[in-house]
């Protein structure tokens, strides 16, 4: 039996390929896109996991960004004594300077550079290597120069290569950083520990730990990132490890990490990329089973004659449709493989949009598990939607072979309104069981499959009840369409009543091609409409007046200098400086945090952020008190409001979010952490910060006089000229080479350049999800092809010219196209605003210029495929296809 | 029998009893719109009765769901069409075999090789329907009919869409089969020569049964 499946569904394959072709690429296109991703995030699991330890530097990485305590130095101190080895590795943000060659200033204008410093030690990396060219020893390449530079003390340092080309350097040449000289000996090639280069504030520098020292750059309060490597010999002793670190150090503010938590963040970066990416080609292939649906039906309905003959020589109805369900399976089986194979050429396309974020090493092979699992979600998506319309199968009467008028087709009745038509709707649908079955059976399916392409319940729910939404709304317009072409009175111009019957006419596909456009759109639009405003965000919303430097890590007795520096260089222009302190947030209301609780949970980092406090004299002017008063006079009588009481400890005004998120009113106390100290302030006030002024802005300002003696440093903000930067950067770096001057507009260039670059690989699958769209109606207007050749022909037997035959098609695509851009774009507008609304809090701007595009290229688009998809047909002789009948 | 047309119906057959005795042939004759092929449809099971029943083999054909019809259609009745209604894309011998695959014989093949034989179609097994000639074809369409060995055989004007000489071909072989099978023949034709070699002869006109032989014994009754 199962034999006689395989050959009709073969049989019937084989002698009509050319048919199929638009539902071979309609699940292709789906599975393609999907495949593309899988692969893509397969291999950087493969490099995270592979490669996890030396990624991680270690078996465990024990990492901090201040000072250690006393308690947390014992413990590490303790460790060496312990079998264990340990590479101890210092991460900060310095300038590097040229030294001028020969007494001759550098040929470019640009002759410091914000580079990110690495001091190494000799055990680095505990795992994998660095390639460096030429090839040396790190040892060598970093050892101390003694004679090589024109001022002591001099080190050998390893540098990528774009900093050789920012600052016009080639190996061999002399940089100073801090204190320091340094001869650059080689160009760095590959960090065993980094993969991505693109979110540094600027390119990396390696040295020796010895020459950090010599730098002079760590002074009480530097931002620094300290990490200690340990590799344990006995890997099976690991957990027992980190528990024992956790425990010993987890309040110390240092963080324990095992090597499988390689790259947090990039990791966390890289999956929640494949996740939109991924839904985005499971949307492509959902829209793709649209047309796999329009396709099956029209083939269903040509092929009435042989179901019904097959009905004479005593199939039943589930045989009929089980030989036909085995043919949509080949089908789509064929459709999934070339899916695989285009899946393996887009993944090789993907690095075009990750450049900087992945290495030009990335191994991005093709593995096998993706494309079986690609090739399985696609068989699945053709079964989910084939069984809908072959379960027309079943009212297929077999007198058809003798009576051709048979009404074999199940007609509603229609009732006096639409809600007794939708009512009978209803229940005839629920009187069917196979239906029932088979709505239940194709929901579960899409729920079921992005579920699992979200790898999350509640997200794979959300965005399948997205979707469900989408088309209902499609389907509803669609409704509405077809309601006023009924009611309202057009001109009794023949083609014009022509156009409109066609739109209505039943197996016109009118729905599937407006669902299949629709959804497209949307897509294009939320991700356009989305990108704009965040680039606008980025680029365009930064006030006139707002710093374009910032200058961290000014020691307090810097500031003098600092202050001159800047009156010489950019004499009346506005600038500002405030002394700064790093904390750690230990305890809200006497009761303590442990970070590991929060760690991953939504908002979990604001208790686990470092804050950086201040303490100014009036509220800043970017910022609006919600609740409490600014700094109250000590001096004054007691406020009878137990909220506004004065106790012994300092006061604090804390960001209105941060407090909410924290759990903090008016009176609660704070338990911070500063150097091993912990220093309690109580909540004064909560303010509303304007973030995106640009200026400096603190989550917590405690109240000024209680910072007394604490370690500060200063940090500043300038607004400098754009002639000015260079002279001034130079001038900081001369005398004051400890201290970090960042470029705002470099490091927002920077973004929206990694920003753009991410949204260009999105939008490029959502386009294919638009292409996908117009092969399904490419696939629905092809399904129809002999109907419609056949009317053309009596058209033109009538004295109809090609012109006009012409006119009347285009019209027909026309309100196809311009009614699916209508929904599409309105559906785009409510998905964008509400994820600008919910995910970055931002108001929705309407762009009509965008959206009146996106109208005119549906529409143009749409002609474009309709005309493709029958100009074919306008050109043969109507004798030769009426002859046919 | 009635069937849709517009918003009305329109009675295609009406007061209509017969009985066809076992391995007798009987021809149904009449103009154009008699209702012959409705008749002949209503008797396969392809359509049902409005009113009335229809018993083969002691089984009232009309009750049966759509399951048990098939069932019984691919045990009991075997249908020659006017337009062959041959698969496209199955050879001749596959054909002729698909009845039994439907039941899901094994022995099909086999059984199909020999009935093709008989009709002379040996040299044309692996031929598709487009490769035959009409008179080909219908041969095929026989063979197909016969498979099963159904006990009745509804043919609709067999030789309709043939030259007369190899209508008069198929129409020997329809008999020589009918005979080698012992089947009941009921044979739908507006041909009047080829009625006069059935044993008995119903005549219709305008969905009502106008002339009529009587049998000398019973396999089915009908009253539509």
């Amino acid at each position: 039996m199962i034999h006689v499946y395989f050959k009709l569904a073969w049989r019937e394959t084989s002698s009509s390929w050319s048919r199929f072709f638009f539902l071979f690429l309609c699940i292709a296109l789906g599975v393609g896109a999907i495949v593309a991703v899988d692969l893509f995030a397969t291999n950087v699991e493969e490099v995270i996991l592979g490669d996890a330890r030396a990624l991680s530097g270690g078996d465990i990485e024990l990492s901090w960004r201040r000072g250690i305590s006393e308690k947390g130095q014992d413990v590490l101190d303790s460790l060496s004594a312990r079998n264990l080895m340990i590479s101890h590795v210092t991460e900060l943000a310095a300038m590097a300077a040229v030294e001028p060659l020969g007494g001759k200033e550098p040929s470019t204008n640009t002759s410091s550079q914000l580079v990110e410093l690495k001091a190494l030690d000799s055990t680095y990396p505990l795992y994998g290597s660095v390639v460096v060219k030429p090839t040396q020893s790190m040892e060598h390449l970093l050892a101390p120069f003694p004679l090589g530079c024109h001022r002591l003390p001099c080190f050998g340092a390893v540098a990528q290569e774009a900093l050789l080309i920012r600052l016009n350097l080639d190996v061999g040449r002399e940089l100073r950083i801090g204190q320091a000289n340094f001869i650059i000996t080689a160009v760095l090639n590959k960090e065993p520990d980094k993969i991505a280069t693109a979110f540094s504030l600027g390119p990396r520098v390696m040295i020796a730990r010895e020459a950090l020292a010599a730098t002079q750059l760590v002074q009480t309060g530097s931002r620094i990132h300290e990490r200690y490597r340990l590799k344990i010999s006995d890997s099976t002793s690991l957990e027992r490890w980190l528990g024992e670190l956790r425990g010993r150090l987890g309040r110390e503010g240092v963080q324990v990490r095992s090597f499988r938590d390689a790259q947090p963040r990039l990791r966390r970066f890289l999956d929640q990329l494949n996740l939109y990416l991924g839904l985005i080609g499971f949307t492509i292939l959902l829209v793709g089973g649209i047309g796999v649906a329009c396709t099956i039906q029209g083939f269903i309905t040509q092929k009435t004659p042989i179901i019904a003959t097959l009905k004479t020589l005593g199939a039943d109805s589930p045989q009929v449709i089980g030989i036909y369900l085995t043919q949509s399976l080949v089908l789509g089986s064929i459709g999934s493989l070339i899916g695989g194979l285009l899946g393996m050429g887009l993944h090789q396309g993907l690095p075009l949009f990750l450049e900087g974020i992945i290495p030009e090493t990335f191994p991005m092979h093709p593995t096998i598990v993706p494309i079986i699992r690609g090739i399985a979600v696609g068989m699945l998506a053709t079964l989910a939607f084939s069984l809908w319309p072959l379960l027309a199968i079943r009212h297929v009467s077999p007198a058809l072979v003798f009576r051709k008028d048979v009404d074999h087709t199940k007609f509603l009745v229609r009732g006096p309104s639409w809600i007794t038509s939708l009512w009978s709707l209803i229940k005839d649908w629920w009187s069917d069981r196979m239906k029932v079955t088979v709505s239940v059976f194709m929901v579960g399916s899409v729920m079921g499959l992005a579920i699992w392409q979200a790898h999350s319940f509640s997200l794979g729910i959300f965005f399948s009840g997205a979707f469900v939404l989408a088309v209902l709304a499609l389907l509803a317009g669609t409704t509405v369409l077809f309601w006023i072409l009924r009611h309202v009175h057009f001109p009794q111009r023949f083609l014009l009543r022509h156009t409109v019957n066609n739109l209505q006419r039943p197996g016109n596909f009118t729905k599937a091609m407006t669902l299949a456009i629709g959804i497209g759109v949307m897509l294009m639009t939320t991700l356009t409409t989305v990108q704009q405003s965040l680039l606008d965000l980025i680029g365009n919303q930064i006030p006139s007046n707002a710093p374009s430097f910032f200058f961290i890590d000014i020691q307090p007795d810097q500031q003098p200098a600092f202050e001159k520096i800047l009156e010489h260089h950019i004499p009346g222009a506005p600038y500002e400086l405030v002394p700064v302190l790093r904390s750690r947030l230990t305890a809200i209301n006497g009761q303590p945090i442990h970070p590991e609780e929060h760690k991953g949970k939504r908002n979990g980092w604001y208790f686990t952020r470092e804050y950086v406090i201040t303490t100014v004299h009036s509220l800043p002017k970017d910022n609006v008190l919600t609740q409490g008063q600014w700094w109250v006079d000590r001096t004054s009588p007691i406020s009878k409001d137990p909220a506004k009481a004065l106790s012994d400890l300092p006061s604090v005004s804390v960001e209105d979010k941060a407090a909410k998120n924290l759990g903090l009113t008016l009176g609660s106390t704070l338990t911070l952490d500063i150097q091993g100290v912990p220093f309690v302030v109580q909540v004064s006030s909560l303010r509303k910060v304007d973030w995106s002024s640009f200026s400096m802005n603190f989550f917590m300002i405690v109240e000024p006089g209680s910072l007394e003696g604490a370690p500060l440093t200063y940090i500043a903000t300038a607004r400098v000229p754009n002639t000015l930067e260079v002279p001034l950067q130079q001038a900081i770096v001369a005398d004051l080479p400890n201290v970090t001057a960042i470029n705002i507009g470099d490091v927002l260039d920077n973004i929206a350049r990694i920003f753009r670059q991410l949204a260009m690989g999105i939008q490029a699958l959502a386009l294919l999800c638009l292409i996908t769209g117009g092969v399904v109606v490419i696939a629905a207007i092809s399904v129809n092809r002999y109907r419609r050749l056949h009317e053309l022909a009596i058209l033109k037997v009538l004295g109809g010219s090609r012109g006009l035959l012409l006119f009347s098609l285009g019209m027909e695509f026309g309100v196809i196209g311009g009614f699916a851009a209508l929904i599409g774009l309105g559906l785009g507008c409510l998905l964008s605003v509400s994820i600008l609304h919910v995910f970055f809090e931002l108001t929705w701007t309407l762009d009509l210029p965008l959206l009146f595009t996106g109208l005119l290229l549906t529409i143009l688009l749409t002609l474009l495929t309709g005309f493709l998809a029958t100009y074919r047909l306008l050109g043969f002789p109507p004798l030769s296809v009426l002859r046919q009948e | 029998m009635e069937l849709p047309a517009g918003n009305q119906t329109v009675k295609i057959l009406q007061d209509i009893s017969f009985d066809v005795p076992a391995h007798q042939v009987l021809a149904i004759v009449g103009p154009s719109g008699s209702g012959k092929s409705t008749l002949l449809g209503l008797l396969a099971g392809l359509d049902r009765p409005t009113k009335g029943s229809i018993q083969i083999h002691e089984t009232e054909i009309s009750s049966l769901a759509e399951k048990e019809m098939a069932h019984f259609r691919r045990q009991y009745i075997g249908y020659v069409f006017q337009a062959f209604h041959l698969i496209p894309t199955l050879t001749a011998l596959e054909n002729v075999a698909l009845p039994l695959e439907l039941q899901g014989v094994a022995i099909g093949e086999q059984r199909a090789k020999t009935l093709l034989h008989s009709v002379g179609l040996e040299h044309r097994l692996h031929h598709y329907p487009i490769q035959l000639s009409g008179g080909e074809q219908q041969r095929v369409a026989l063979a197909r009919a016969f498979i099963s060995q159904p006990p009745l055989l509804l043919a609709d004007e067999p030789t309709g869409n043939l030259d007369s000489a190899t209508g008069d071909r198929i129409i020997d072989l329809l008999w020589e089969l009918h005979q080698q099978h012992g089947s009941t023949l009921v044979l739908v034709t507006h041909d009047a020569s080829l009625a006069t070699r059935a044993q008995r002869i119903l005549t219709l006109r305008d969905g009502a049964l106008v002339d009529e032989t009587a049998p000398p014994q019973s396999l089915s009754h009908s009253q539509t």
